[in-house]
């Protein structure tokens, strides 16, 4: 029976994709057939991470969403070498960078229904382990949808005010949808910052556990966004931390 | 004050919930099912478009699902029965209009000949076109118009919306509606009708003729599932007390000579209609919908009674059946 994990921020810019990213790797790393799907079709970005850049996408989740092919024609295999040398392998489902096929969600929008029949389509039929959901930041349908069929939920946030806030909304909206699992992630923590304070002050405020604290990192700000940081740095301690959220997320 | 959350979370556990995958299922089992023929008996019918297929369904907290052509509007034709019959009750209570209509199973096609009871010369029951009339003639009110408005608030209660005539529909129903002008005569020789028997087939021709979509019937029957009150406006559309008559008809009278068979196999509360519209009724839990308009030859949606048929063999919805499996499905 595969697990559907949503990754989800309030606001844009938390490291929510970089983080998915990693955790979809570690998990395929262990043996696992894993799948990460960009529901983020207005702002799509996830592929870049897995070196899918422009012309190597073939089938995006918008071709499914519009009727134009099955939605395992849209998985492409972005299994990394480490991660095939230990029995696991990684499927991206891309959105489309393309203006034409953002305005068309823009202007029209979509079946969201349809999107969840695609999400249990793709476990089924990829015979997946798990699946890995990005979604767009902030409260959507289609991000509501994703928490409402998953079996966990990672909201990550930053210690900052406006994160906060809107996270303690998608928080109080989760427990209402019901998510079996919930946990928070603090990430880039500036150096100043005791880590510790802060993941006891945010587990009190939200009443959730908080999965790991993850600092400012400055290897993951020159890696912008060209590579996997675990698989770059699979010794790095935030790699680790990494590790760690992720048990917490699939065990 | 409004929910708005709550109805935001309602709606999303609906789109994420294993009862839509079912339909979904389900829909797609039938779909390619082309038996049956489309009604012609009125000019306007015959236009309907034999692969529009809908499925719809809504719980009694008000959450909604809809496969396929569930926001195709068509017009109600006989499904307004048990609606109509409701109404009257609310207007005057079980003893007086069991005195213009029955409630005995007459096992009647659709287009059967006019039959009334020997003695009584009552109709049988109010789902047959002869106890449909007495029924709309016991609608009181000062002038046709007013009439009419009160069977469409009434509709709008049960449905949630605002609902209308199809004026084409009507007309066409009115100019060839010879059947039903001859019920309609022949009980008022009898004396059960007001002898204003014009105004009467007027407002049965009207109430057949209002537009409505398998989603707008989906919400009717949950209405009756949900003891009367709509799950989603809130608004009560019958009297609790007279839920019970309403579902007894249905489940004994509500699918033409097919009644006996569908209260066996199906066991549902149910009433389908010419134009392929059926809807069911599981108390206290579900109302269901199904728009399809090829008909077999008793007059009954054909994908309409397959997918109840269906649902209420996968599901246990059989009044008597010892478990439902619906909560499950619903993540209750």
């Amino acid at each position: 029976m595969s697990k559907t994990i949503s990754i989800h921020s309030f606001r844009g810019g938390t490291g929510k994709s970089n983080l998915t990213a990693s955790i979809a790797c570690i998990v395929a790393a262990r043996g696992k057939r894993v799948a990460v799907i960009d529901t983020d079709v207005q702002s799509p970005g996830i592929h870049i991470l897995f070196g899918l850049g422009e012309g190597k996408v073939h089938r995006t989740l918008n071709d499914y969403l519009w009727g134009r092919c099955p939605v395992e024609e849209t998985a492409t295999d972005v299994t990394p070498g480490p991660v095939r040398e230990a029995g696991g392998s990684v499927r991206l489902i891309p959105s489309s960078l393309s203006p034409g096929e953002i305005a068309r969600v823009l202007r029209e929008g979509y079946d969201v229904g349809r999107l969840i029949d695609g999400i249990h389509a793709l476990n089924q039929r990829l015979e997946l382990d798990y699946l890995f959901i990005d979604t767009h930041p902030g409260l959507n349908e289609e991000t509501l949808l994703s928490i409402t069929i998953s079996d966990a939920l990672a909201v990550v946030l930053r210690p900052d005010s406006q994160d906060y806030q809107g996270s303690a909304v998608t928080v109080e909206l989760a427990r209402k949808l019901d998510v079996p699992r919930l946990l928070l992630v603090v990430n880039k923590i500036p150096a100043a910052f005791e880590p510790a304070v802060i993941a006891e002050k945010v587990a009190k405020a939200y009443g959730a556990p908080v999965a790991g604290t993850l600092p400012e990192c400055a290897e993951m700000m020159q890696l912008a966004s060209s590579d996997i940081f675990a698989l770059r740095y699979p010794d790095h301690p935030m790699t680790a931390a990494i590790r760690d959220i992720a048990s917490q997320l699939v065990d | 004050m409004r929910d708005d959350l709550g109805m935001l979370v309602r709606d999303m556990k609906a789109v994420g919930s294993p009862f839509r995958q079912y339909l979904n299922r389900l829909y797609e089992r039938h779909r390619g099912n082309t038996e049956g023929a489309v009604a012609t008996y009125i000019p306007e019918l015959a236009r309907a478009n034999p692969q529009w297929f809908g499925v719809a369904a809504m719980t009694v907290d008000g959450q909604q699902f809809g496969v396929g052509d569930s926001q195709q509007p068509f017009t109600i034709q006989s499904v307004s029965k048990p609606f109509v019959f409701g109404q009257a009750l609310s207007e005057h209570g079980r003893a007086k209009v069991a005195q213009r209509v029955g409630v005995e199973p007459l096992g009647e096609a659709f287009n059967s000949y006019i039959k009334l009871d020997a003695n009584s010369k009552r109709p049988h029951n109010p789902m047959v076109n002869a106890g449909a009339i007495a029924t709309a003639g016991l609608i009181t009110g000062a002038d046709p118009t007013l009439r009419l408005r009160k069977l469409l608030t009434m509709f709008e209660a049960f449905a949630g919306h605002p609902l209308n005539v199809d004026v084409g529909v009507f007309v066409s129903e009115k100019t060839t509606g010879h059947r039903n002008r001859a019920i309609a005569h022949l009980m008022l020789n009898f004396g059960m009708i007001e002898p204003d028997i014009d105004q009467t087939l007027d407002l049965y021709f009207q109430q057949c003729s209002v537009l409505v979509t398998a989603q707008d019937l989906a919400a009717m029957a949950a209405t009756l599932a949900n003891h009367g009150v709509n799950p989603v406006t809130g608004v009560r559309a019958i009297p609790e007390d007279y839920i019970r008559d309403v579902l007894s008809v249905m489940y004994t009278c509500g699918m033409y000579d097919y009644a006996g068979e569908w209260a066996y196999t199906v066991g549902l509360p149910a009433k389908s209609g010419v134009s392929g519209g059926v809807i069911a009724v599981v108390p206290g839990k579900l109302g269901i919908a199904v728009f399809s308009p090829l008909l077999d030859v008793k007059g009954n949606s054909v994908r309409g009674i397959k997918v109840c048929e269906d649902m209420s063999a996968d599901l246990g919805l059989h009044t008597f059946a010892p478990t439902s499996k619906l909560d499950e499905l619903l993540g209750k």
